[in-house]
């Protein structure tokens, strides 16, 4: 995300302009409008002008609109933001008050202005000018019949392809069936992994899967890549790795991501550190368990007591809530912090974020067993 | 099609208006009146065969005539014609049964003992009725408003019907085909205990006849399953010398010797290349007293699943120990070993005999220590799975010398034991009951597809029988395919009952339809499709606790599923059963508890209480199994 202008007060109003450049800005651009505040950027109408002859006659204009936020939509596939609101500028087509989506897309800028910056949102903006923590990583999870082509990013992991087919087995007569069953899915697996990954913009590309079915896929991308000339898979031979996991399936993205020489690469990125962090929650859960508690109810119980140490909560919370319940984690967040506790914000678009939202969205380690929470309802 | 729905047909046509509430009886008096028609349909069938009696001039056509000869009247007429006006002269008025009516009820009795015998003839008649059926659907409205009216029929009459059961399977079987089929569905899984299994089904005892034993090998990886498997199958007579010639020479050649008799049962180049079983082989060989059907499993961690898969067909095992130093601890190993994993595993498959061989006892020079010291160590293991002790059989073994396999042991080292040797205690073994008398239910573990829609589906059959000329039901795609040719053994046969491990040949239906983890069963009682279940679950040894939204893989018979813990409803106490904590946090290491779990795709599952092999769940995540467990309640079906 590139950072054009910054005017604004900490806790005051104020206004940023900004130009997203890749899909994962459209997401922290996502986190940052709320409900109330306003967007100004350039967009397309359609006005409805009369003409000469009396007819009606529809035409699109480009115009420079500044909308008071209703609601926010992120499409995730897409990759478009899209804010819908009430105009605000006078505009000779555009009546105020008329309602308006404005359609924030990839390297177009727009200025959000707030009434109130909090310290989470600066926190977002800071870390979004951040270049060097870009994570891009491209996995290939497969098992047996089952693949997914994910791309992790700085704070959002997409999935990019999914192929799934029956594959026979291997005994008697049908052996030939099962290899061309395979090859057939090899195959298709490489089509994807060449449509969506991008060695220019990933920095490595991880193979993982149990048994040793990625031995099988990289000896055939190695083959097919050689034999088709595929320059781009030829010259990035080195920076694509083998990872075993236990299966096929999404939740095992985490231990594709606690590989040591997956984690080497990925260090300082988010995706890593909230992996490490809910590992340590669980790890926590199983040896002592009275230091670890989740739920709003029970996080609240243990803060009123000073007893969180580290706080894990997602940023669907911020997100979604009114303007009450956002201040509240705001406060939250704030005093764990000034107590000297460390909260990590997940991001709800990765496998680690999503788990933690499965788990009521917010948790923590606590510096001291609480026993009584078990009796308070959660 | 029998005369006594043409009445009805005709009748109707006139009285449309009439008699359209007659459509809104109750389903069960429909079910009876079904019950009622379809008895007498075989009843007319079985007297005239191939000829139906025109309902206006009574004249005999022959079967193929859509028309009758003598007045013309259309055999289903699909409109209302002014001839079928004209020619019936006053309105009926239903008050009296109809003759049909009288000459069925009075038949009822005959019919009751005389139904099986007429099943036969019933099959291949009602299939072909509804291959007709579904080409004109007005057809199947008539006959339904036919049934229609014979409801009203009954109503004075309905004291002395209720009695009737509702037995006949096929009529449902037409008038579902017709496109009703899920409000039958939603009839017949209600009924499933009235369904009565036909003559051919059970089995007759007849001796000399060897019934078929399904007998798993587990054990931890390198421990000579494979090598077992090859040798079992060279000393039975199923591999020819010459064959077994070719394996060794080949494998002398990749430089892996010693696997020369795992050759016989890892096929594929890639399992050879490595040394290692990745899918379960199966294979078949004649014992004294068994057919036994081998199920070779891989016993690499990361091929659990594959072993889960093949080991539900199992109804013994036989667990294989590698008794050289290391290799049994490293097998028995907490937090590793497949020893442990398999046995637990094989347990809850509901299997209750286990045969140990310790094998490799060359290694050890045949000590008697050694054998006491695993025999000692492994059966306080077994214990705590549950077997009992009177079911495990422990047998000292050398595979690579081909002692105590087949015949006692020659060696002298080995004469301080005297208990029976391999194939002895295999023949020893008991049968698990059968269930011939349920419903047709074929978990597939196994497709090949041949050419269009043409489909091989292996797999066991759990309950019910099956022969070629069926009919059947794949759920959960719900496609209905006709069974062109059994296999068993490579060798066709005709009938195959629950306990049979047999290669089904399914014609009409596409590859794609048919995949492994879907059902083969009866039309008329589906299996249940469902992604959210509520189960008892035993969780096991864990290093991270179960809190809701764990996401873990979920296995049942063949299939598979990534699942996510919605609710933990409550915790049991193992012992009662009975709820100590309602909604716990976190589940920890050997807790029982009622889960409700929701999983990413519908699969086939049936209530544990209903069908065993349908309802047995198990639960792994990070490359463990963490939980076994039984279906309780299915809560969210897919239709």
């Amino acid at each position: 995300m590139k950072i054009v202008r910054r005017d604004l007060t900490r806790n005051g109003p104020g206004s940023v302009k900004m130009i997203p450049e890749e899909a994962d800005d459209l997401w922290i651009a996502y986190n940052l409008i709320v409900a109330g505040d306003s967007v100004m950027a350039v967009t397309v109408r359609k006005v409805m002008r009369e003409a000469a002859s009396g007819g009606r006659d529809a035409e699109r204009v480009k115009l420079k609109l500044e909308i008071s936020v209703e609601s926010v939509e992120y499409d995730k596939e897409g990759a478009v933001l899209r804010v819908r609101g009430k105009n605000l500028l006078e505009n000779e087509h555009v009546k105020i008050g008329a309602f308006h989506t404005l359609e924030i897309d990839v390297n177009r800028p727009f200025v959000l202005r707030k009434d109130i910056w909090d310290s989470l949102a600066l926190d977002v903006i800071h870390q979004a000018s951040d270049p060097n923590a870009s994570a891009d990583l491209a996995v290939v999870l497969m098992q047996e019949g089952l693949c997914h082509i994910l791309l992790i990013g700085k704070s959002i992991t997409l999935t990019r392809a999914r192929i799934e087919t029956s594959i026979p087995r291997k005994h008697g007569p049908a052996v030939a069936g099962y290899d061309k069953a395979l090859t057939k899915f090899f195959e298709n697996i490489l089509q994807a992994f060449l449509k969506h990954v991008d060695f220019n913009v990933v920095r490595c590309a991880v193979i993982a899967s149990p048994g040793f079915t990625k031995d099988q896929f990289h000896k055939h991308l190695m083959l097919e890549a050689e034999r088709r000339q595929l320059r781009s898979v030829i010259e990035n031979k080195s920076r694509i790795i083998l990872v075993h996991t236990t299966s096929g399936y999404k939740h095992s993205l985490r231990e594709v991501l606690d590989a040591p020489n997956v984690m080497n690469m990925i260090k300082d990125t988010k995706a890593a550190q909230e992996v490490r962090g809910l590992k340590d929650f669980f790890s926590m859960l199983s040896n002592d368990p009275e230091r670890a508690c989740y739920g709003p109810k029970h996080v609240e119980v243990a803060h009123e007591r000073m007893a969180i140490q580290t706080l894990l909560i997602t940023d669907e919370l911020f997100r979604s809530s009114d303007v009450a319940t956002r201040k509240k984690y705001v406060n939250l967040v704030d005093s764990v912090k000034a107590s000297g506790g460390t909260v990590h914000i997940f991001s709800s678009m990765h496998v680690s974020g999503e788990q933690l939202a499965q788990l009521t969205g917010i948790a923590a380690i606590l510096r001291f067993p609480l026993p009584d929470l078990d009796d308070i309802e959660m | 099609m029998p005369r006594k729905v043409n009445y009805g047909i005709d009748y109707d046509d006139d009285y449309e208006d009439d008699y359209n509430d007659d459509y809104d009886y109750d389903y069960d008096e429909e079910v009876e009146e079904n019950g009622i028609t379809a008895k007498t349909m075989p009843a007319k069938e079985v007297r005239t065969a191939k000829v139906w009696r025109c309902p206006i001039c009574t004249y005999d056509n022959e079967d193929s005539m859509s028309a009758c000869d003598i007045c013309g009247i259309l055999r289903n007429p699909l409109v209302k014609s002014n001839i079928q006006i004209n020619d019936v002269a006053a309105p009926f008025k239903f008050n009296v049964p109809s003759p049909d009516d009288l000459v069925s009820s009075g038949l009822q009795s005959l019919k009751m003992k005389s139904k099986d015998n007429q099943r036969d003839t019933n099959i291949p008649v009602e299939l072909e009725l509804s291959a007709k059926d579904q080409e004109s659907t007005s057809a199947s409205v008539t006959r339904q408003r036919g049934n229609g009216v014979n409801e009203k029929d009954y109503a004075p009459t309905s004291g002395s019907i209720q009695g009737v059961p509702h037995s006949n399977v096929n009529t449902e079987a037409m008038s579902s085909k017709t496109g009703k089929v899920e409000q039958s569905i939603e009839r017949k899984t209600a009924s499933i205990s009235d369904f009565t299994p036909e003559t051919w089904m059970i089995p007759e005892t007849v001796d000399g006849e060897l019934s078929q034993l399904n007998l798993a090998i587990v054990g931890h990886v390198d421990s000579g399953k494979s090598t077992l498997s090859g040798r079992l199958l060279h000393l039975s007579g199923r591999i020819s010398q010459k064959l077994m010639h070719k394996y060794e020479k080949e494998a002398k050649q990749q430089g892996k010797g010693s696997f020369a008799y795992a050759w016989a049962l890892d096929e594929s180049a890639e399992e050879r290349e490595r040394g290692i079983t990745m899918t379960v082989g199966v294979a078949f060989f004649t014992s004294k007293k068994y057919h036994i059907v081998l199920l070779d499993s891989p016993g690499h961690r990361d091929f659990v699943p594959n072993m889960i898969s093949g080991a539900t067909q199992a109804d013994a095992a036989i667990l294989v120990v590698d008794a050289s130093m290391g290799s049994f601890e490293a097998g028995i190993d907490a937090t590793g070993g497949q020893t442990r994993e398999h046995a637990q595993l094989i347990r809850s498959f509901g299997v209750d005999q286990i045969i140990v061989l310790v094998n490799k006892m060359d290694v050890v020079g045949y000590s008697k220590e050694r054998f006491d010291f695993v025999k000692q160590k492994l059966g306080t293991f077994l214990r705590t799975c549950g077997f009992k002790e009177s079911s495990i059989s422990w047998v000292p073994a050398s595979v690579m010398e081909n002692q105590n396999l087949v015949a006692n042991s020659s060696d002298a080292r080995l004469s301080w034991y005297r208990g029976p040797f391999l194939m002895d205690a295999i023949d020893s073994l008991q049968l698990p009951a059968r269930d011939y008398s349920k419903p047709l239910q074929i978990p597939i573990c196994d497709v090949k597809s041949q050419s269009q829609s043409q489909v091989s589906a292996c797999g066991k059959l759990e309950t019910g029988a099956i022969r070629p000329g069926l009919k059947v039901l794949v759920m959960p795609s719900k496609e209905i395919a006709t069974v062109r040719s059994l296999e068993r053994d490579s060798q066709p046969c005709s009938i195959a009952r629950a306990g049979d491990n047999v290669t089904v040949n399914l014609q009409g239906i596409e590859g794609n339809r048919v995949t492994a983890g879907s059902v083969i069963c009866h039309p008329d009682y589906p299996v249940q499709v469902a992604s959210q279940l509520e189960m008892k679950i035993l969780v096991l040894e864990i290093s991270t606790p179960i809190v809701i939204g764990s996401q873990l893989e979920f296995h049942i018979h063949h299939a598979k599923e990534a699942a996510k813990i919605v609710k933990i409803l409550s915790l049991l106490d193992p012992k009662t059963g009975k709820v100590t904590k309602k909604s716990p946090r976190c589940l920890l290491s050997k807790q029982n508890a009622m889960v409700e779990v929701a999983l990413q795709g519908p699969v086939c599952v049936e209530e544990y209480s209903s069908c065993r092999a349908l309802g047995r769940v198990f639960l792994r995540a990070s490359g463990r199994t963490i939980g076994l467990g039984v279906v309780t309640q299915i809560i969210k079906r897919e239709n």
